[in-house]
Formats: structure tokens, C-alpha cells, sequence
């Protein structure tokens, strides 16, 4: 082995930094959790939903995302916090920046990790979604193309919220400032998603008011594409806000 | 000079616990939701003049206000401030430093949760006067009174805040037993998503959490009698709440430091 630290392995390293934090438990926990809202729908109250007519998977996204996008919402706030928890309880960002890496690679590879742990809660979403529509609407298929795009979409809304509540956690020392925070962005954006529902899209772009998008709700296929090309944008903006910020800090520590 | 021994009561470990969270600006996330949740609502305050049932618009301001505080922020800020209280002590193992000293743990324990209990108080008086401050600035934007009588919000955001301590008390329960933070926020803040929906059922009084949306909703109702029931229902929600609370701290107390004390785990 040599001492040499490729940047490209510093997600490895993350990974192995969450083992006992129930980080990934408490993402499967909580896709489960959110994954159970339209199951629990439909099982109670089923005759409402299949007398609408249209597609399954728009009438069950009206129906339960708002409730699950907050519960993915919530999921991220509690991921990014912890990420950067484990590293500020017992000083161990000092010992961390005294080593051969760079700070920002550090941000980098805890992004990848929330990131890609958003995938867990959508996948278990997107199965219960498709069983749902195959339970429940047997009399309209085709609808799995429909929902893997629509998956598609939210997973590409969550990004700048993600990136959003990392940025903010690799901020704050202490767990609950940036835990606060975090829960006030969140109220406040429930409340702007309810009264400023009219310029819809736009909204989307908007860091924790942008999970509660659904695809439908765009006007085409070019708008779709476009709002998740800006979003993607929006995670390399906020990257470079966290470079600012480091070399800010490092002026003033 | 002799020194005696006197043991710490509950009432200066209060004071210990609140000399503990000075420098920890959770003053500021207590204010912000509070300033910030009134504020819009004093620019949009002329909504209230057309509403759809028959309520006055005075009335509507103030129940609209705290509808967000009750169901969302009232219960979010609780998660916050049990995490600050666990962490004053988790941080360079203070817990450890606290059993070695004469202080029963259950006391400790008991302090922390009432500071939290004060925390949200402190919110309420918040919330009180930021009321009062939107409420006169929405009068002089749209020329009409939307100041209540005093009593009457005091009762009202009082009875919410107070439907709150049970809730309370199973945070405080889950942040003590379950020391991996994520899981314990994120126990209570799945348990917030919820609420709204729980209410509508017939089991509401079974589920901690929906309680002082409940109580905001009671209000409601003996305003706009069609929309919700007009007296709240006190005989399943008290005694269920008082038990929830005893059991929950009970659990709480006795459990608190448990790991501390285990040598092995040090």
C-alpha cells in the first residue's frame, strides 16, 4: 500500500467512518417507513382511489407523496447531520484535516454517501409504488416505465436538498444547531410549497421545497429535463460554496 | 469550618442544567420559527377576510397562525432541545463525570427533561408576543383589528403548549434509550408525519403526539362548529396523557446512564 491518497478513495474511507452510526439502517428503516404510506392508503381506504380515473401512478403519487417526500425530506436532514456529527463530537475534524487529504474531498465523499443513500428510501418507494398499482389497478398496466421516470425525477429533487443540508451541517459544530435549522427550512418550505403552489415549477428548484415536486405537475418532457439538469447544477454550486466556506474558515481559524 | 453534606435538590440542578445551555443559542431556534411563522401571515393577513366558513377574521388570523406551530414546529423544536440536552452531557463524556458526583441520576435526568419542558415554554411566550406583533402590524397594513383579547390567546396557546408534554416526555423516553442519535431524531421526527392523519381517526387519543393539534383543532370548532367537534373530548385525552407522561419519565429516570455505569463499556 503507499501513502499516496487518491481523492477518488475517499468515499471508501467515508464509508467506513459510518459503520456503527445505524446510518444505513436508519435510511432502510425509513424507506420502509415511507414505503408503507401508500400500501396503508390503499388498504384503508381503496374504493376512493379506484373510482378516480387516469393513471395508478399519478393517482397514488396525489395521494401519498406529500407524505413521503416529507419522510425522505426528514431522512436527509437526519443523514446530513450525522455525517458531520461523527466527525465534530470528539474533535475528530482536526485530526482529519491534519492528514495528506484535502478538506474539500471530505465533503465530497460524505455528498456521495447521502446521495447515493437517497436511492435506498426511492428504491423501497418505487417497489411499493409498483406492487400498489399492480394490487390495486390490475385493469391498467403499462404504468412501470411511468413510475421508474417519475422515481427518476424525485431522485434528481433531492439532490440540491441533500447537498443544501450538507452544507449547512459542515457548518455548524454542534448537532442541533444544524438539526434546528434544518427542521425550520423544512417547516418553512411546507409552508411555501401550500402558498406559492401557483409558480410550481420554479419551486422545484428551491432547496427542501423541491422534493415535494412530482412529474406530473410539469408541463412536458423538456421542462422535466431541464429542472433536474438545474438541480444537478445547483449540487456543484453548493460544492463550491463549501470550498468558499473552507477557505473562509481556514482565514479566520 | 465544618462543611456539611447536603445533596442537590431538583431545584438547583434545574439551575446547574440551564447554567449548562447558556452558550448554546438554542435561544435563537426557539426565536426564529416564531418571528418568521408570524410574519408572512401579517403581509397575507387580508386572506382572512374571505374565508369560507363563517369566522371571524380576527379569529381565523390567530388559528391559521398557530396551525403550523402546532403540528409541525411545536413537536420539531421538542426533538431539537432533547438532543441538546443529551448532548450537553454526551460531549467529553460529562455523563461519566456526573454519576462520580453525589447527585441521584434520576434526578439529572428529571432536570434535563424539565429544562426542556422550559425551552418550549419559553417558545410559547415567544410565540405570544410575536403573535401580538403581527397581529398590531396586519392591523395598520389592512385597517382592520385583528388583536384578541389577551386571555383569551394566553388560554389558548397555553392549552397547546401544555398538550405537549406528553409528547414530551416519549421524546425525552426515546432519547434516553436509544443512544445512536439519528435513530432517536429520526424516531420523533417520523412520528411528527402522522399526526394530521391520526387525528382523523377514531383512536386519535391513543397517539401522544397529535395532541396539541387537537387541542388548536377544539378551538377551531367552537368557532366553526361544522368543521370539528366543539368540546374537546378530555376523558380518554388526559388520563392517557398523564399515564403516557409518568411512564415515560419513569423509564426514562431509571434507565439514565445505565450504559455509564456499565464499567465494561468505558
Amino acid at each position: 500500500m503507499t501513502g499516496y491518497a487518491s481523492p477518488f478513495c475517499m468515499p471508501f474511507l467515508e464509508t467506513r467512518k459510518m459503520k456503527r452510526t445505524g446510518f444505513c439502517q436508519a435510511f432502510l428503516g425509513g424507506g420502509a417507513l415511507a414505503a408503507l404510506v401508500p400500501v396503508v392508503n390503499m388498504a384503508v381506504r381503496a374504493e376512493t382511489f379506484t373510482s378516480q380515473p387516469g393513471s395508478p401512478f399519478r393517482i397514488l403519487m396525489e395521494a401519498n407523496w406529500q407524505l413521503m417526500a416529507q419522510l425522505n425530506i426528514f431522512l436527509l436532514v437526519c443523514g446530513a447531520c450525522l455525517l458531520y456529527h461523527t466527525e465534530y463530537a470528539d474533535n475528530a475534524i482536526q485530526k482529519a484535516q491534519s492528514l495528506p487529504l484535502r478538506p474539500s474531498g471530505l465533503f465530497l465523499g460524505k455528498l456521495g454517501i447521502l446521495l447515493t443513500a437517497c436511492l435506498i428510501p426511492l428504491c423501497l418507494e418505487t417497489a411499493s409504488l409498483t406492487l400498489c398499482c399492480m394490487h390495486w389497478f390490475p385493469d391498467r398496466p403499462g404504468e412501470s416505465l411511468r413510475i421508474l421516470t417519475g422515481m427518476a425525477f424525485a431522485f434528481a429533487m433531492l439532490l440540491p436538498t441533500g447537498a443544501a443540508m450538507l452544507l449547512l451541517s459542515s457548518m455548524c459544530r454542534n448537532m442541533w444547531i444544524s438539526l434546528g435549522a434544518g427542521v425550520i427550512l423544512v417547516f418553512f418550505a411546507s409552508m411555501l410549497t401550500t402558498s406559492l403552489s401557483s409558480i410550481g415549477g420554479a419551486l422545484a428548484l428551491v432547496p427542501f421545497c423541491g422534493p415535494y415536486r412530482m412529474l406530473h405537475e410539469l408541463p412536458d418532457r423538456e421542462a422535466a429535463l431541464w429542472t433536474a439538469c438545474l438541480c444537478l447544477g445547483e449540487v456543484v454550486l453548493l460544492c463550491a460554496a463549501e470550498r468558499v466556506y473552507q477557505s473562509i474558515r481556514r482565514c479566520f481559524a | 469550618m465544618k462543611t456539611e453534606f447536603r445533596p442537590l435538590n431538583l431545584f438547583s440542578l434545574f439551575g446547574v442544567e440551564l447554567l449548562k445551555i447558556r452558550r448554546s443559542k438554542i435561544f435563537w431556534i426557539l426565536l426564529i420559527p416564531a418571528v418568521m411563522m408570524w410574519l408572512p401571515s401579517a403581509m397575507n393577513a387580508n386572506v382572512n377576510f374571505i374565508g369560507a366558513y363563517d369566522i371571524s377574521p380576527e379569529h381565523n388570523y390567530f388559528i391559521q397562525g398557530y396551525m403550523g406551530m402546532a403540528w409541525f414546529m411545536i413537536p420539531a423544536t421538542l426533538i431539537v432541545c432533547t438532543v441538546l440536552m443529551h448532548q450537553t452531557e454526551s460531549s467529553g463524556r460529562g455523563l461519566v463525570k456526573c454519576l462520580s458526583q453525589p447527585v441521584s441520576a434520576w434526578k439529572i435526568c428529571l432536570a434535563k427533561f424539565l429544562v426542556a419542558v422550559f425551552l418550549t415554554a419559553v417558545q410559547l411566550v415567544l410565540s405570544i408576543v410575536a403573535y401580538y406583533g403581527s397581529a398590531m402590524l396586519a392591523s395598520r397594513l389592512y385597517d382592520y383589528d385583528f388583536v384578541l383579547p389577551f386571555p383569551y390567546v394566553c388560554r389558548v396557546a397555553s392549552l397547546i403548549y401544555a398538550a405537549v408534554i406528553p409528547a414530551a416526555a416519549v421524546y425525552w423516553m426515546i432519547g434516553v434509550l436509544i443512544r445512536i442519535p439519528i435513530f432517536s431524531v429520526g424516531l420523533g421526527l417520523a412520528s411528527i408525519v402522522p399526526s394530521v392523519l391520526m387525528l382523523n381517526t377514531k383512536m386519535w387519543y391513543c397517539y401522544p403526539f397529535d395532541y396539541p393539534f387537537y387541542m388548536l383543532m377544539t378551538e377551531y370548532g367552537k368557532l366553526v362548529p361544522e368543521l370539528f367537534s366543539t368540546k374537546a373530548a378530555l376523558i380518554p385525552m388526559v388520563p392517557i396523557g398523564i399515564g403516557t407522561t409518568l411512564l415515560c419519565l419513569a423509564v426514562a429516570c431509571s434507565r439514565y446512564g445505565a450504559v455509564e455505569r456499565n464499567f465494561d463499556s468505558l
